[in-house]
Order: C-alpha cells, then structure tokens, then sequence
C-alpha cells in the first residue's frame, strides 16, 4: 500500500515532464476513442442504411436466380410466405417481408436508355421493409400510393442521365418468359435519391400489378422475398435458421449480398484496434523516455532505499506502478474527453459532406456518421492503455533493478 | 558489554584497471552494544569503506564479519537486504530522505517497510521525531526543512527500524558547526537514553570529542583505538 502511494506521488515530482507526457498519450487516446467511434459509427451507419435501402437482412430467390437473373427462375408467393413468417415468428415477430419481381433491362427516353433493374413491388409492404419512399422529397411525388397510372418510381440521377422529370413519360424495355421483348410505356411517379449512387443508377420501382401481366409469368409468382428484421445480431441467428428450412431455394444474409461492405464492417473493427495499437506504441517511446529520465535522476534516492532495505522487487514495482499510473490517468482522460466530445454527436451525427460534397456517395457510403460508443470497445481501449503502461514500464523499472545501492550513491 | 559487530582480518581490495587499492587492510575490532563510536582518517583512509562493509552494502575481499554472531558475508543480496532493514540504521551524509514524503513519513517508511502495524508506526514515527525535537515538523517535506533538520529526520528514520546499531558516515558533512554539534547532541543523547549504539566517521575534531571511542585509520589500517 505504502508503495502504491509512493508510486502516486512520484509522478508529480516534476509537474512539467509529467504533465507534458501525460497531454500527449490524453490526447493520443482522445484522439484513438474519438477515431475508433467515428469509424464504427460511420461504417455501421454505411451497413444499415444499405440494409434498409437494398438488401434487407435476408433476401431468398429461386436457386437459379442469382446465376443471370433469368425470368424463368421464380417462385410462387403462396408456397413459401407462410413458411417465412413462421419461421422468422418466433426471433423476430416483427419482422417485415416483402415479395418482389425483379426485371432487367433498358430505361429509355427520347434523349437516353440505360440499363436497370425493374423492381416490381406490393408498394403496401415494400415501404414497411425499404426505405426509399422516404428518400423521395416532397416536391418530388410519391412511392407508388397514388393514382397514378403506370407509375415508375426513379432515382434523380437516374433522372438526369435520361433528361426526365416528374411526370415524364419513359418506356422500359425486358424479355418476358418466351424470349419477347416487351417495351411498357410509365410515367414517372416518384424521383428518390438515396446516399448509394451506385443503387440509385440501377433501380427503378414499379407496380407489381402493372408489370406482371406484361412478364408472362402466372399469378404470385415472384423472383425475391426481402426480410427485415431487427438488427444485425437477429439476422446472424434468423438467417441459418431460413437457409434449413429451405435447402432448395438460396436464402442469404446481408454480408453474403455484400461481401466486400461486411469486409468493411469487420476490417474496421480489426484496424480500430490495429490504430489505436499504433498509437499507443507511438506513446510508449515517450513513456519510455520519460520514466527513464526519472529513474536516472533519482539514483542516488533509489540507493538509498535499497541501502536502507527496500527490495529489488518493491523498487521494481514501485518504477512500474509509477508507469503505469501516469499512462493509466493520461489515457482515462483522453477516454473521458473521447466520451464527452463523442456523446453529442451521437444524436446530432457528424456531416461530412459538408467539406467533402458528394463523394462518399458516389462509393456508397453514408455521408452524416452517427458515431458509437459501446462499453466494450472502451473496455478494449482501457485494455490496450493498461498493457502498453505495462510493456512500456518494464525497461525503466529494469534499468532501476539494475542500480547497485552503493554504486548508486556514490554518483 | 556484548559484541554486536566482530571484525577479523578484514580486507577490501578494489581492482582498478591500472592499480589495485588496499581500502581497508586487515582491520579487526569489535564494536559492543551501547557503544558511541567514531571512525576517523585522512580522506582516502577508508572509513567509508569500512562502514560500507559493515552495513552489507559491499562485501569483503576477505576476512570475517560477524554481525550479532552471524556471519553477514555469507548472505545472498537479498537476504543482506532483508537483513539491512531489520538490524541495521543508515545516516548518509546526505540524500537520506524521500523527497516526497512528509519526515512522519519518511520514518514510517522502513516501518512499513517492515511490515508494522499501522497504529505501532504512527506512535513510534511521532515519538521518535519527539526526541529528535522536530515534533511540530511532522509534516513537513525534506525541502522544508534546513540540512540540520533533514538529518535529524535521517536519525530518527535511522532508529525507526529499532536496529541493533546505527551506522551514520559523515552525517555532519554538509551542515554548518552549530547544527553538526546539535546533530551529535541528539546523537549522544539517544544513544545514552535509549541505549542506540552510534558507529559514524567524521572529519571534525569537535565531533570527534564527543565520541567515547576513536578508531583511527590510515591508508586502510588500524592505527589508533582509543576509548575515553
Ligand atoms: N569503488 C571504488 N573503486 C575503486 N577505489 C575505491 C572505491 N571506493 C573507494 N576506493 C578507494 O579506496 C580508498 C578508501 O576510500 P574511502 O572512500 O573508504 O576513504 P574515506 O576514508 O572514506 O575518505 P573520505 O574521507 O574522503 O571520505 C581510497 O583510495 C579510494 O580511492
Ligand atoms: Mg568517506
């Protein structure tokens, strides 16, 4: 105990040096918290908006689907609903599906044509699972709930890559079942703009009840069901629990439409801590340099210690707990000033576009970022500053070992 | 009175590069309890070497030392130390104290060091700092107090131990003629009252005159042994 609190008022001896390595590894460690939940929140917030816009947690197709999005390869909607809703019932009750068509082909008006993917959608439950009805302005129509006759819902650059506006006539152009082209005339009900701009180019949303007859396929068929549950931690679970019950059809979860963006989302978390290790290994040098000097002005005071008794371990523990101390407390305050600099924003969100315009969008990702802070990831931290307190303490503390009492008091 | 300290055929040789150094050549003595006893010398005598080896902080070339019948250069570095905080009390000439502790604390320390009872190191740390007429300095920190004062702390820390003899080189060195002499005052005093036995070496005649036996040294010899 005496040495614990020797080891405490040892740090404040010279007020200066402790002071200045103590900014340094508070600000190191503001700056790793702040970084480490920025880079969380920005990728997590990148993962559920994608989730809410496109994929959903879990998507199911007809085992061929996938392979060339062929037309032939549906599935009817009756055979497999109930199944989904029971199977999802008991995890998620309040888990939403929808049921889609989905046709590729050519978007085309007198100026432009490009290609897209026509979603055709039960527009009551598309907008309980997707969100891109609220990504459409107020001035900017509606998803599909109005009267509007053959209506087509598009993205603003889709807009603007074809010259149109709301209410613009366009014709979308697919092959039916036989192998016949269809061109089908729509008016433009809606013009959305998601932060995805590769989404926004590649999907246009129509009326399943306008499209269907056109595709030649029978009543209730579908090519896609899209589940959204509640979280991510659900979807781990529900996910394998639909892909048994049914073997023949693919059933897959959010990571597995978009391997790269759950890369991300597990690469963050590694380089958090991988940063945040730099940092501290950065901070260590200085911890280093800093207890070193305070061992070697002290010699002749730890001499005398030992000549009066102290043992080598307590005058090891005493250089460590000093070490430790002063990394410890640096890197508490750098965490709480972390915290109080994190907390606000996790509300109001931190907006990036504002200095870098549109380009996070362009690559998909979100461009306000609603940092995260959670006990574990500060628990890491604290993890990390204790071992690198240790690491660094452990060559000081050596070089104090290594002081012969008489030696030392002679200097 | 019993021998606390028995030396024999003591030898110290340091081994320079270009020379070897006889510091302390063939000294026996022996040192009783209760003794107050000086060791003096022209500077390069050997007194220091001397005390060191007494108090385990360097070990002879040859020779015995028997420290209360235990043959203290058989130790191992750990137990010497071990044997250091409990049987002997150290007064350097300076650097004595723990700059960030209060002179109470400083003389709990080796107590705590110890391993005492809290309330048993509260009582003695303020009893001893009594006798050493620094009992309104308790608080104080080392760079408080004048270099006589600090030395004071230094015996009292030195007795704290309660061990079997205090070992004090030059304790007077760094202070001006009016604080040595109150140092060896107090000295005198704890020794005559609490029977402490006092081994220290010195440079100043007026010191040497309170001592009640004079050991004196040259080039590492014995010369002299006087008891008044
Ligand atoms: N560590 C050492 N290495 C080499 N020689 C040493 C060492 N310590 C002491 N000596 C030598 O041993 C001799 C005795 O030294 P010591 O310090 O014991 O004398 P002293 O009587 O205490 O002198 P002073 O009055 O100056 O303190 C001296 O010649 C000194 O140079
Ligand atoms: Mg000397």
């Amino acid at each position: 105990m005496n040495i614990l609190r020797l080891a405490w008022k040892n740090i404040w001896r010279n007020k200066v040096r402790s002071g200045v390595i103590l900014s340094a590894i508070a600000i190191g460690l503001f700056a790793g918290t702040f970084l480490l939940s920025f880079m969380q929140g920005w990728i997590l917030g990148t993962v559920n908006s994608d989730i809410k816009t496109q994929y959903s947690h879990v998507q199911i197709h007809n085992a061929d689907f996938l392979a060339n999005y062929d037309v032939n390869a549906f599935f009817m909607r009756e055979d497999v609903e109930n199944e989904i809703r029971r199977g999802v019932a008991r995890n998620a009750p309040t888990a939403e599906i929808a049921f889609r068509l989905n046709l590729n082909g050519m978007l085309a008006s007198p100026h432009n044509a490009i290609g897209v993917t026509a979603k055709g959608v039960f527009e009551d439950e598309e907008i309980l699972v997707t969100d891109v009805w609220q990504q459409i302005p107020d001035t900017m129509g509606v998803f599909l709930n109005d009267d509007t006759r053959m209506a087509i819902v598009i993205s603003s650059r889709v807009a603007d890559r074809l010259r149109v506006r709301l209410r613009s006539r366009i014709v979308f152009t697919f092959q039916d079942v036989h192998g016949d082209m269809q061109s089908i005339a729509f008016r433009v009900g809606g013009i959305y703009r998601t932060t995805n701009a590769i989404f926004d180019e590649a999907n246009v949303f129509v009326r399943y009840s306008d499209i269907f007859s056109y595709t030649g396929l029978p009543e209730g068929a579908v090519h896609e069901a899209a589940v959204l549950l509640p979280d991510i931690e659900t979807s781990n679970i529900v996910a394998p629990q639909l892909r048994e019950m049914f073997p023949d059809m693919s059933v897959q979860d959010w990571s597995q439409m978009n391997p790269a963006l759950s890369m991300y989302f597990s690469y963050t978390k590694f380089m958090g801590v991988v940063i945040l290790g730099i940092f501290l290994f950065a901070l260590s040098f200085g911890i280093i340099n800093t207890m070193l000097m305070a061992v070697l002005e002290r010699t002749r005071e730890l001499g005398m210690l030992g000549a009066i008794g102290m043992s080598k371990r307590q005058i090891f523990s005493m250089i460590m707990l000093e070490t430790v101390f002063l990394t410890l407390l640096g890197g508490i305050v750098g965490i709480i000033l972390g915290i109080a600099v994190v907390l606000p924003t996790m509300e109001t969100g931190i907006d990036l576009s504002f200095f870098m315009e549109d380009q996070f969008e362009d690559f998909g990702f979100a461009s306000v970022v609603y940092p995260i802070l959670n006990i574990k990831m500060l628990a890491e931290i604290v993890v990390l500053v204790i071992l690198a307190g240790i690491l660094s303490a452990l060559y000081p503390a050596r070089k104090a070992l290594q002081l012969k009492p008489l030696e030392a008091m002679r200097q | 009175m019993q021998k606390i300290i028995e030396i024999k055929d003591l030898v110290k040789i340091f081994k320079d590069t270009a020379q070897e150094v006889v510091a302390v050549d063939h000294v026996s003595l022996n040192i009783s309890a209760g003794e107050f006893t000086t060791i003096v010398g022209p500077s390069g005598s050997g007194k220091t070497t001397l005390l060191n080896l007494i108090g385990g902080l360097d070990t002879p070339t040859s020779g015995s030392l028997h420290v209360d019948g235990k043959d203290i250069s058989l130790l191992t570095e750990r137990e010497m130390t071990t044997f250091r905080l409990h049987h002997i009390g150290f007064v350097f000439q300076a650097y004595n104290l723990i700059p960030v502790l209060t002179a109470k604390e400083n003389v709990a320390f080796v107590m705590e060091l110890q391993g005492r009872k809290k309330e048993e190191i509260d009582k003695r740390a303020t009893e001893l700092l009594e006798a050493v007429g620094l009992g309104d300095r308790m608080n104080s920190r080392p760079s408080k107090l004048s270099g006589g004062q600090q030395q004071r702390v230094a015996v009292a820390r030195a007795l704290a131990s309660k061990p079997k003899f205090v070992l004090a080189d030059e304790p007077t060195a760094n202070l001006d003629s009016k604080s040595a002499e109150n140092l060896l005052d107090i000295m005198e005093r704890l020794n005559k009252q609490e029977g402490v036995t006092f081994v220290f070496s010195t440079h100043d005649p007026r010191i040497v005159a309170k001592a009640r036996r004079i050991i004196a040294l040259e080039d590492g010899k014995v010369v002299s042994d006087k008891s008044v």
